[in-house]
């Protein structure tokens, strides 16, 4: 391939795919909880893609790939963790009935603070659906778990975040509707 | 499904990302506009999601990481200058950067093809003798037989979409349930569906039982759980929509054992009785679907090939008294 080729197939690339960078950084930050740690997650991803760019078939979901290879990555970085949820975790999750009401005016700090609190495998599952806006299927595609885990793991993270900010609200005094 | 206060917060957050069938959004649509603490809690939901989507899009990556990226892809195209990756600017070793050092690229290489060479020679092996066996198989098949097949087939998309979109809302119900009588209405043969297939779901928890409706197609549907896979368990009408010719194949399904079948990583079991359709669908591997369908699906199609065959005979009796009379 002459340089001609290869700069107008990294210039497709760039323009393609470096617009998802602020969306793989947010889900490498979840993920990785650490600003350096993402970063270099986020750039090892965008390496991998483009050395595998001339398998990607254009006009297919270049977002659900790019999510597809950062997990990849970051499976291959920490392959103790993959896929393990800590039973304790998932005892947590289980052990709660209760679904409180959504609690209203609590500053965006304060969901911040309660989304950080609970378990990352429950936790990046919801950014992926409520922030990123994945479906279902391509989340399932991207952890690599069954479908009806990632309806699992959402519905409880949804519920252990609610309970979050249900807690927070009662302690700040806050009503909440019954 | 009755769309209750439970069943529509439930069902809200699927609802609000927009992964409900357009069915459902209308049902859900239909109770908020009735339910006063439904339409609050749907308004807090997606206030929240708001408040989520504003504060996770606060955090940016730096304008130097960005820069770095680009030179890298331009180094690594051929393209630019030597890589300037944080992990070489810093002098350390990334975290995800030091597994891709060439050594470990080398060694990895050659474990890779010599696990590809062997992972070849044994799906080429697999293959030719599961095509031979597929083969003898379908030559073994009489054409009615092989219509039976195809008839399950073609109710594969359906089933599946609707174990996706109806039981994998049940995955964490934690009440056990029981067939409402008002199925009456839609199959009578199916009032006790939960206790005919009591035996056979010895070891799986009951958490939803009810009509569906998926696209065009009626479902008695009992939802299963067994740990946190979920186990769908259908029974559907064997009519003409079901084939695209229009055309319901004679019955030759009661020799066929369990017609077994594998869509997007979800496995199916299917029996035919004259009338209806049963079908089994999990995420479990195909084998296991199979096993399961053999104890679950089986006591339901002989139930209701006998309900049938008494009520062929309740009508053969009905005739010959109309004629008598």
């Amino acid at each position: 391939m002459g340089q001609n080729d290869r700069l107008q197939r990294l210039e497709t690339f760039e323009a393609e795919a470096l617009g998802f960078s602020g969306q793989l950084f947010r889900v490498a930050l979840r993920v990785c909880r650490d600003r350096e740690r993402a970063e270099d997650l986020v750039q090892e991803t965008y390496l991998q893609a483009w050395r595998s760019f001339h398998r990607f078939e254009m006009g297919t979901n270049l977002r659900a790939w790019l999510y597809k290879i950062l997990f990849n990555v970051y499976y291959g970085g920490i392959r103790r963790e993959r896929l393990e949820l800590a039973p304790i975790e998932e005892t947590i999750a289980e052990t709660i009935a209760y679904d409180p009401p959504t609690p209203q005016h609590l500053t965006e700090e304060e969901v911040l603070i309660a989304l950080e609190r609970i378990p990352r495998d429950f936790q990046v599952p919801v950014v992926l659906a409520d922030v990123e806006e994945l479906s279902y299927r391509e989340i399932a595609d991207a952890l690599q778990i069954p479908l009806g885990t990632v309806m699992s793991r959402l519905h409880r993270g949804r519920k252990l975040l609610r309970m979050e900010l249900a807690n927070y609200a009662r302690n700040a005094g806050y009503q909440i509707a019954n | 499904m009755v769309m209750d206060c439970h069943n529509f917060k439930e069902l809200l957050d699927s609802y609000l990302c927009g992964e409900l069938a357009v069915e459902t959004n209308h049902t859900m649509l239909c109770h908020a506009e009735r339910c006063c603490s439904c339409r609050n809690e749907m308004a807090a939901r997606r206030l929240l999601r708001e408040s989520l989507r504003r504060v996770c899009s606060r955090e940016k990556m730096s304008d130097h990481a960005m820069e770095n990226l680009r030179t890298i892809l331009r180094s690594e195209a051929g393209l630019g200058a030597g890589p300037a990756r944080r992990s070489d600017e810093a002098g350390r070793r990334s975290w995800f950067a030091g597994l891709f050092k060439m050594r470990f690229l080398m060694s990895a290489a050659v474990v890779a093809a010599l696990t590809l060479l062997i992972i070849g020679a044994w799906s080429l092996y697999v293959l030719r003798r599961g095509d031979l066996t597929n083969q003898q198989k379908m030559s073994r098949l009489s054409p009615e037989q092989i219509k039976a097949l195809e008839l399950s087939g073609s109710l594969i998309a359906e089933s599946v979409g609707d174990h996706r979109t109806c039981a994998a809302h049940f995955v964490d119900a934690t009440e056990s349930a029981e067939m409402p009588d008002s199925v009456r209405n839609y199959d009578s043969a199916c009032v006790r569906l939960d206790k005919i297939a009591a035996e056979g779901a010895a070891g799986l928890l009951l958490r939803a039982a009810h009509i569906c409706d998926f696209g065009e197609r009626k479902f008695a549907h009992l939802v299963y759980t067994r740990d946190s896979r979920l186990i769908s368990l259908l029974v559907t009408a064997r009519d003409s929509q079901a084939l695209k010719s229009g055309q319901v194949p004679p019955f030759d399904g009661l020799t066929l054992g369990t017609q077994r079948f594998t869509r997007d990583h979800l496995a199916l079991g299917a029996y035919q009785t004259v009338k209806r359709v049963i079908l089994v669908v999990s995420d479990l591997s195909e084998n296991e679907n199979t096993a399961l369908a053999e104890r679950l699906a089986k006591p339901v199609a002989e139930h209701l090939r006998s309900a049938e065959a008494k009520l062929g005979l309740e009508k053969r009796v009905g005739r010959l008294n109309l004629r008598e009379d």
